[in-house]
């Protein structure tokens, strides 16, 4: 039996859906991610789990036990705030004690757990600190300490990284998955940044008009999309007008050059359909006669430098697409208005709407 | 080198100038009492006046009763139309704008002709005439000063309010087991301290100065003392004037000796 369970949720504000058929099993220990644009219902989702929102229809259920209606100072569920939502007049030992206070636990026990708390978000010396006088990154350390600090049985990240700074942020998503290990604890994470999404989960959610559209793995999210959504929204996507030309053997054509496509094609002939293609499945050069590769010339159109990676653009006729190539020092560039081949391996590719 | 402000300080001290002649002119003259000699005497007649007293003690009673009112009433209805309801708080701004245009002469004259006599639901008495005895005449006196004291109360929570994130505040107390009065009482209000201070010193200088209710309702205020005063001395008033001036700086010391230290974030709002 799952630990956490939603079953059926919709939710509705003013009839409009914001949330829609929302079906999710998510183990004890297991950590999930919603990941989807503004708006998706992502984050109406989550408040229905945290209890600030109540399902129009539905069921939630944690540890067997219906939640549906319960309200959220009774749910025993730890929640982590975009905003920090730290008390200002508290210290960071009383901000992180309160829920054991509210639980009427004993002084000496409530200090034990706040100085482990603090040992577990390194922050041993803080304890008397005001929110104030720290930092952003401490500040969402603290509120992790405190979400964590009463035992929740479910974890509730809400975009919890986006008020930081991007170096803060890699840091502290590891920090948090960490802890999320070390502790075991059943968590649910909102975000919109698929990097973020992707590196942490052990699955995602992605959801788009308050409708589930895949549930997997980051590796299957990524490489195995299953909507033109998921397939555009999860990492950069090429995609070329394409017509098939033969389904049955997996054939398209595109300027009147045809490209073989590695996954089956659920589109009759003639169809217009799009070629999907990671930018980084591509490179620069000719396909040298292999059949299982496919070519395509066009003008380069620009060349940026984006650190480890550089990004070519490139005009095929019709369409540009992206080519990622890895930062190699013996890497020879082209330059813009040059013409150049591209070639990719058909298992590469699919073909969606 | 940097150079000398000079436009600053021209600007700072015909300011300072500005405010502290009229007071220096009220100092000089509350010490001449006697013929060419500087002396405290208008200070001595006026706070050893058994009247003075009476009055002071009645209109600090007033103040202290108003401001626990209007707190009562302010701060759970602002922290819910924040919470709950903001789609009323344009609303609230305007009713609580209300006793800036409706002058106090007009409110106690409805007051009086409200509640002298019998409020009546269906023909059947409900509330007593509420000016046929003292007690209920005071009682009348504190919900009139609390309507006159709404705007400044009510900017100075709802500016406390707005300074903090209510709802997230208050859910992050809820999701971690507290219930309503926890979340009122140990994070809305703590974090509105500066907002209430703000509000109370408010509602403090305008009720022991308020003349037009006290006067029509026929309480013993400090108001309607000092304009008496003012009929008949000379001086003393204008000694009481200082006192009062020296009062407010007294609790607007108190504001910033509580708040002192506060960083960002934290007890924010004020008037």
């Amino acid at each position: 039996m799952a630990y956490l369970e939603l079953e059926n949720v919709r939710k509705e504000f003013n009839n409009s859906v914001a949330v829609e058929n929302f079906n999710l099993k998510v183990e004890r220990g297991e950590f999930v991610s919603f990941l989807g644009p503004s708006g998706c219902g992502k984050t109406t989702t989550l408040r229905m789990i945290a209890g600030f929102e109540l399902p129009t229809s539905g069921a939630i259920t944690i540890n067997g036990v219906d939640m549906t209606d319960t309200p959220p100072n009774k749910r025993n569920v730890g929640m982590v705030f975009q905003a920090y939502a730290l008390f200002p007049n508290m210290t960071v030992a009383d901000n992180i004690g309160f829920g054991l206070k509210i639980a009427k636990r004993p002084a000496d026990e409530i200090k034990k757990r706040v100085k482990e708390m603090l040992d577990l978000i390194h922050l041993p010396v803080k304890g008397d600190s005001y929110p104030y006088q720290l930092s952003g990154g401490q500040q969402q350390r603290v509120a992790l300490a405190r979400a964590l600090a009463f035992q929740p049985q479910v974890l509730l990240l809400d975009e919890p990284l986006s008020a930081l700074d991007a170096k803060i942020r890699v840091e502290l998503r590891s920090e948090i998955r960490r802890i999320q290990q070390q502790l075991g604890i059943t968590t649910i994470y909102v975000t919109h940044d698929q990097e973020e999404a992707l590196s942490i989960s052990d699955r995602i959610v992605v959801m788009s008009a308050g409708k589930m559209e895949q549930v997997g793995t980051p590796f299957e999210i990524y490489n195995f999309p299953q909507t033109s959504f998921t397939a555009s929204f999860v990492g950069q996507l090429n995609l070329l007008p394409v017509t098939v030309s033969d389904a049955e053997g997996r054939r398209c054509a595109f300027n009147g050059r045809a490209l073989a496509v590695g996954q089956p094609i659920r589109f009759a002939n003639g169809a217009s359909v799009r070629l999907a293609l990671r930018p980084e499945e591509l490179n620069l050069g000719g396909a040298s006669g292999d059949s299982q590769r496919n070519e395509l010339t066009g003008a380069v159109e620009s060349v940026n430098f984006l650190g480890s990676v550089v990004r070519i653009r490139v005009d095929v006729g019709g369409a540009t697409i992206s080519i990622d190539l890895f930062n190699e020092r013996q890497l020879v560039l082209p330059k813009a208005g040059e013409q150049v081949t591209v070639n990719f391996p058909a298992e590469s590719c699919w073909v969606m709407e | 080198m940097r150079r000398f402000p000079l436009w600053s300080w021209f600007w700072f001290l015909l300011g300072t100038l500005y405010f502290f002649l009229p007071l220096l002119g009220t100092l000089n003259f509350s010490l001449r009492i006697r013929r060419d000699v500087l002396s405290l005497d208008a200070y001595n007649n006026a706070l050893t006046d058994p009247e003075f007293i009476r009055t002071f003690v009645f209109s600090n009673q007033m103040a202290v009763m108003t401001i626990l009112v209007s707190i009562l009433l302010i701060v759970p209805t602002a922290y819910w139309a924040h919470l709950r309801l903001p789609q009323v708080r344009p609303a609230l701004d305007f009713i609580t704008l209300m006793p800036f245009v409706i002058p106090a002469i007009i409110l106690v004259f409805g007051l009086i002709k409200t509640y002298s006599r019998p409020l009546t639901v269906f023909g059947l008495p409900v509330v007593p005439p509420l000016t046929n005895t003292v007690f209920s005449t005071n009682i009348l006196l504190i919900f009139g000063y609390t309507v006159l004291c709404l705007p400044y109360m009510y900017r100075s929570v709802d500016n406390g309010l707005r300074a903090m994130d209510v709802r997230t505040l208050t859910e992050a107390a809820q999701i971690l087991g507290a219930g309503w009065p926890t979340i009122l009482f140990r994070i809305i209000l703590p974090n509105l301290r500066t907002a209430l201070l703000s509000g109370a010193l408010l509602t403090f200088s305008i009720v022991v100065g308020e003349l037009t209710l006290a006067t029509f309702l026929a309480r013993p205020a400090f108001g309607p003392y000092l304009a008496l005063l003012g009929n008949h001395k000379p001086y003393e008033p204008f000694a009481l004037s200082l006192i009062s001036f020296a009062l407010t700086w007294v609790a607007m010391g108190i504001i910033q000796f509580v708040t002192r230290g506060s960083g960002q974030g934290q007890l924010a709002g004020g008037h």
